[in-house]
């Protein structure tokens, strides 16, 4: 009995010592940003801050916990991060697009997408077996932090009193039907006997498809000139070169759509070749006759990696069919989050493509971009539009 | 006998030390959110507590612009009295935790005429922006025209700044002002703007001058700040992509192989 009572005891003690109390100053200028600050006092400010404390002097008037000065700058090494997390970070400093980030992406039975969400950029297409296949691009990140403010007045009222309703003294109720006539009699309706005239349609002024308005777009001719940061051999030719990984990740965030064996591509007599690993030979054979392996690689950039509210942003999403089969119906499709809105008519293939827009969820649009004609294995396009930041 | 009666006493005292020791921990967890905070607590409180949570925050100058009305100066406190006035829009580093006090003059309104307010920005919370783009994307505290009338009217304002969620984002494309709203009555403005998103700093219209004249407590300290330079009419204008130029004698690429 009396060993337990010593272990509740210990248990007690050691549910107390584990709550996490207030972090000391001291632990927070072991941080990576503050390994620099105060060396010296004063000689960490920038030349051009100013202060108001004599030099050596504690701050007069200070909050709880800087009673002994306010602590000085120090110069920040670049964007902290919590160790273990990935960036970008925080998340609501950023707009992110592209990827498929909810559950996998389906077609329904008409063929519509099924789980599509706000920031989901994906492509569909058709294979000659009949099968219809969704892939996701990479995500795009934009650095974009959003104010907003709330806002409270207070008035101050001196001398005043204020009395407050005691409630109703004779509500009236509705009353109820004291009595309710029964029908008596029915009246014989007239059967239309011929139609007077009937004026048949002349011309189709609107068309809509379930319940939901497709706008329609007119095809745009494509500027057949790169932008800067569409300058990468990738965009330009759909093919991977490996010093091109920094600048494609940066920005980025888990390039599922172009890693290395699906970026590094055999073309033989321009068709390209599926790969047939040997295990026993230190060498890969490439060749053709392999399986039917249909297969689109999608890549998204932007143009800036930074957009304040009012600014203008470019994507740019390159397709390639990376497969050895040609697909049908490509069909690509970027959900745009709330923040983005697409500007009208900026769209732009270098392919014949129709595009068309579609309200969703998040009160911006989807932009649609649908191939008018098959894509051959080893060839691709490039897909662009414009957005403005909210 | 004496043994009994020990044993029926401590079974409660017992289960008295568990429950305790269980609510003790459940209380010390402290939330990632202000709700235990308010609003309407004295300036400094609120980011005093956010300091000793931790973080890299102590030492940071958050970079914020201030903005007002055109015309209007703005000045800021070094060594317990206001610097020289310099027409809005002003970019300063506030550290993050600290009181400032401001003397705002040239206010254009009617009957406003020679007529001074001494707001107080408190900051919060920090961005985490790209090492060169840190002052470009500065917190805008707005000092709006309704909130210095209502300061002149003897009201007192208070205004929360907060970081937008972009998956709560509005679908509204943003004006040249901050966009706000009023708290409905009865709830505390800081715990609507951690609802809604992250607040980062906190401004406080309609404070009055003591009558003994301002002291070191009015300047709540003067705490050092930072003066950034402020936005070029480039800079201000929102960036607007251009169609490359076609150069006359650059070969036509081909978009494929």
């Amino acid at each position: 009995m009396r060993v337990w009572r010593l272990a509740i005891i210990v248990l007690g003690t050691l549910i107390l010592c584990s709550c996490r109390g207030p972090t000391s100053p001291s632990s927070n200028q072991a941080s990576p940003q503050s390994a620099t600050a105060m060396p010296g006092r004063y000689a960490a400010l920038p030349p051009q801050a100013y202060t108001g404390m004599p030099p050596g002097e504690p701050c007069p008037v200070a909050p709880p916990g800087m009673e002994a000065g306010v602590p000085l700058a120090y110069t920040a090494a670049g964007p902290w991060t919590p160790p273990g997390i990935i960036p970008p970070w925080p998340s609501d400093e950023y707009l992110r697009d592209g990827g498929n980030a909810g559950p996998p992406l389906r077609v329904g039975p008409n063929g519509e997408l099924l789980g599509l969400e706000m920031e989901d950029t994906v492509a569909r297409y058709s294979t000659l077996d009949g099968r219809t296949v969704v892939e996701p691009s990479n995500k795009v990140s934009l650095y974009s932090p959003h104010f907003h403010a709330v806002r409270q007045v207070v008035d101050v009222e001196i001398d005043q009193q204020r009395n407050r309703a005691t409630g109703v003294a004779e509500p009236l109720k509705p009353l109820a039907p004291r009595t309710s006539e029964p029908v008596a009699l029915n009246t014989q309706n007239l059967r239309a006997v011929r139609d007077i005239s009937a004026n048949p349609a002349v011309q189709l002024r609107g068309r809509a498809s379930h319940a939901t308005l497709f706008a329609e777009l007119r095809p745009k001719a494509f500027d057949n000139f790169y932008r800067v940061y569409e300058n990468l051999a990738v965009i330009r030719t759909g093919i991977y070169v490996g010093h091109e990984e920094a600048i494609l990740a940066k920005g980025t965030q888990a390039a599922i759509a172009w890693d290395h064996k699906q970026a590094v591509q055999i073309y033989l007599d321009n068709q390209a070749a599926g790969a047939t690993v040997v295990s026993q030979k230190p060498q890969e054979t490439y060749g053709f006759g392999s399986a039917p392996n249909p297969r689109l690689r999608l890549i998204k950039v932007a143009s800036t990696p930074v957009a304040e509210p009012g600014d203008e942003v470019s994507f740019t999403i390159r397709f390639d069919n990376v497969g050895n089969q040609p697909i049908g119906s490509v069909q690509i499709v970027d959900s745009l989050t709330t923040r983005l809105e697409y500007v009208p008519d900026s769209a732009q293939c270098s392919l014949k493509a129709r595009f068309s827009t579609q309200p969703n969820e998040g009160e911006s649009l989807v932009v649609r971009c649908l191939l008018n004609e098959p894509l051959p294995p080893g060839h691709g396009g490039v897909f662009r539009f414009r957005c403005i930041v909210r | 006998m004496r043994r009994q009666g020990s044993r029926v006493a401590g079974k409660p005292a017992v289960v008295l030390l568990v429950i305790l020791c269980l609510a003790a921990g459940g209380l010390a967890q402290e939330p990632a959110v202000h709700y235990w905070h308010q609003g309407v607590m004295p300036p400094g409180a609120i980011g005093s507590r956010q300091l000793q949570r931790g973080g890299p925050l102590a030492g940071f100058f958050q970079p914020v612009e201030i903005k007002a009305p055109h015309g209007v100066s703005i000045s800021l406190a070094v060594a317990n009295q206001f610097g020289p006035p310099q027409e809005a829009p002003r970019r300063v580093g506030l550290l993050i935790g600290s009181v400032y006090r401001l003397r705002v003059t040239n206010i254009p309104l009617p009957q406003a005429e020679g007529m001074e307010i001494f707001p107080t920005i408190e900051i919060i919370d920090r961005t985490y922006a790209p090492t060169d783009q840190q002052v470009r994307f500065a917190i805008p505290v707005e000092l709006a025209p309704q909130d210095m009338e209502l300061a002149l009217q003897g009201k007192f304002v208070t205004r929360v700044i907060y970081l937008e969620d972009p998956h709560n984002a509005l679908p509204t494309r943003s004006s040249d002002g901050q966009s706000w709203f009023d708290v409905a009555p009865g709830r505390d403005p800081l715990a609507v703007a951690d609802e809604l998103g992250r607040p980062v700093a906190i401004v406080r219209l309609g404070a009055r001058v003591p009558d003994q004249g301002p002291d070191s407590n009015f300047y709540f300290g003067s705490p050092a700040w930072v003066a950034y330079p402020p936005r070029t009419a480039a800079q201000a204008r929102p960036v607007r992509e251009t169609a490359p130029a076609r150069p006359a004698a650059a070969p036509q690429q081909k978009p494929l192989p």
